[in-house]
């Protein structure tokens, strides 16, 4: 959208909002906050602010609820229980910089990233787990399904580990 | 960012960001002078920063300031000056054991690091050392 002269402006659970500006303007980038306790999420959507980026917060769920609350064992202390005042439904940051000419990356250095990729591991590896035994314990397909969508991202997330950790081993 | 705590080496991104706070500044302005200093060939991300400023106050080696505005400026502490220094003595011996094998006479007047530019051009220590280029792999 960027490239095609679209900048966002606004987001709901299921809407995006974009303005005209030129092709190219603006770059984005998505990171997964959702293991991060609110007041840590806050704090680095901050700090990106101060960086001179505009920061989005996004669902990574579509689930109308109130009331919420979500047990996230896979978290950060202080966020394993998400609530809707708290970090459910704000599990995503999307991040606007207006283009320099230079790569817009949020983690540049190998263990910054390989902590990232780590952190997004772990949900995943928690859902294959749960859903893989509702799969096999309660006979569902659908679970079963979960599982294996969650097996995918795991793998994904563990090849980009192992060929940091190889990067890291061949180069100083 | 994972320091060397037993040999006592920094990073190269910890050892500037200790550099940068020896003058009180908020993290855009980190990323700033890492990037000036360098002529682009370390450029960080905020994430990056953000994650390597936390971590550098959880050592106490730098500190938050109350400075009242809207961005949070970080100075070095007494304990990070100290690890800054520990690491510039550990660089000038390997510097001079290095000249002392690789030829010291030989090597004498170019003890100043040379780096590329992002265009491949020399950099900004490059340019003060009359513009000498080595590969980029030299560093």
């Amino acid at each position: 959208m960027a490239d095609s002269g679209f900048r966002l402006v606004r987001t709901e659970k299921l809407l995006y909002e974009f303005e005209p500006c030129q092709p190219g303007q603006y770059r984005y980038c998505v990171e997964f906050v959702g293991h991060k306790s609110a007041a840590e999420a806050g704090e680095y959507a901050r700090f990106l602010e101060d960086c001179g980026c505009r920061v989005f917060f996004k669902n990574i769920n579509l689930n109308w609820n109130m009331g919420k609350v979500e047990a996230r064992p896979w978290a950060d202390p202080g966020g394993r229980l998400a609530t809707n005042a708290t970090t459910y439904n704000r599990e995503l940051l999307i991040v606007e910089k207006e283009d320099d000419g230079k790569p817009f990356e949020l983690h540049t250095t190998r263990e910054d990233r390989a902590q990232y990729y780590r952190a997004c591991r772990r949900p995943a590896l928690f859902l294959f787990v749960m859903m893989g035994a509702m799969g096999v314990l309660l006979r569902s397909w659908a679970a079963g399904v979960f599982a294996l969508a969650a097996l995918a991202a795991l793998a994904w997330y563990q090849l980009a580990l192992a060929r940091l950790n190889r990067r890291s081993g061949l180069e100083e | 960012m994972r320091d060397n705590a037993k040999g006592g080496a920094l990073t190269e991104v910890t050892f500037y960001i200790l550099l940068a706070l020896y003058t009180p500044r908020h993290g855009y302005a980190v990323m700033q002078f890492i990037e000036e200093k360098t002529a682009g060939r370390l450029s960080l991300g905020a994430g990056t920063l953000y994650g390597a400023l936390n971590t550098l106050q959880e050592k106490g080696w730098i500190q938050p300031l109350d400075g009242g505005g809207r961005k949070k400026e970080f100075a070095v502490t007494a304990l990070g000056r100290e690890a800054a220094e520990r690491e510039l003595a550990r660089l000038r011996e390997l510097a001079v054991i290095a000249a002392d094998i690789m030829g010291g006479a030989e090597h004498e007047g170019k003890a100043l690091p040379v780096f590329l530019g992002p265009d491949g051009g020399p950099g900004q220590v490059a340019e003060q050392n009359g513009g000498q280029r080595l590969p980029s792999g030299a560093y």
